[in-house]
């Protein structure tokens, strides 16, 4: 899959989070846009740095969309829709996950040069 | 010897013909929708995520074929009427659910939405927004009437891109 298809694989894991937060709340546009900008960036440098796996990982990705998105929901509790600080609150404790399941399985930067 | 150039230091000058002529303020605008269009599928993306729901997944083709469907046409929408996202998101992202909701339908429980599911429900959304526009705008709204607004719905995905 080229790398110019980064727009249409964002557009995969935003469905995926809107999967996980479902019809009970509406998300502010400015917190899409923030989570837009995070993962582009984020999935560029992985695209560029390792090769694009997509196709492979999409499963796991996915899954991950929809983890983010329930996390939002979760963190959106006390307002009327997901915002930016839900989000973003989303974000740290999936990026969190991905850390630990990286360092674990040996794919971090900081665990490739432990054992380089 | 400070030769650090800042935007104040440049002196001003002739524009080359054509650098603030029509033209040019029309491949900015064509610049600036396409930089837009790409954040507002996103958002579309994400409330067809929330109209399905945990129910089922979407297969990549699936995805590609809405991204290809919708894109042009959001396009054509602003290049016709602008970009509106901010004052139309609220409806056309219920379309959104809409759609989504749909094609979990079409895709009668399987575990993942096929492209020949998201197929018919783009064709129901589309019919349902062109008979939408159509019948409101007979009623010959003003802008800002709920005729007008009704109206809104259906343009973001009727437009045909070739116009």
């Amino acid at each position: 899959m080229p790398v110019e298809h980064i727009d249409a694989i964002l557009n995969d894991c935003l469905l995926a989070a809107g999967q996980g937060i479902g019809t009970e709340k509406s998300v502010d546009f400015d917190a899409v846009l923030w989570w837009r900008a995070r993962y582009r960036k984020f999935f560029l440098h992985a695209i560029t740095a390792n090769g694009n796996s997509y196709e492979t990982d999409r499963r796991r990705v996915t899954a991950v969309g929809r983890y983010l998105g329930q996390r939002a929901l979760h963190h959106a509790s006390a307002s009327p829709s997901v915002d930016l600080r839900a989000a973003s609150l989303a974000s740290h404790d999936v990026e969190t996950g991905c850390q630990m399941n990286a360092v674990r399985e040996g794919l971090s930067p900081a665990a490739q040069h432990a054992t380089a | 010897m400070n030769t650090e150039m800042t935007r104040q230091s440049i002196p001003p000058g002739p524009l080359a013909y054509g650098y603030d002529g029509p033209a040019a303020v029309a491949a900015d605008e064509a610049l600036a929708h396409e930089q837009a269009v790409d954040a507002i599928l996103d958002d579309c993306f994400l409330s067809i995520g929330q109209g399905i729901g945990l129910r089922a997944a979407l297969d990549f083709d699936a995805v590609l074929f809405v991204r290809d469907n919708f894109r042009p046409k959001f396009l054509a929408a602003m290049r016709h009427c602008g970009n509106r996202w901010l004052q139309d998101r609220t409806t056309v992202t219920a379309v959104g659910w809409m759609l989504g909701e749909r094609a979990a339908r079409y895709a009668s429980g399987a575990p993942s939405i096929n492209l020949d599911a998201i197929k018919k429900a783009s064709a129901d959304i589309e019919r349902y927004c062109q008979l939408h526009a159509t019948r409101r705008s007979g009623g010959r709204g003003r802008a800002g009437s709920e005729a007008a607004t009704a109206l809104i719905a259906g343009y973001w995905c009727t437009w045909d891109p070739k116009e």
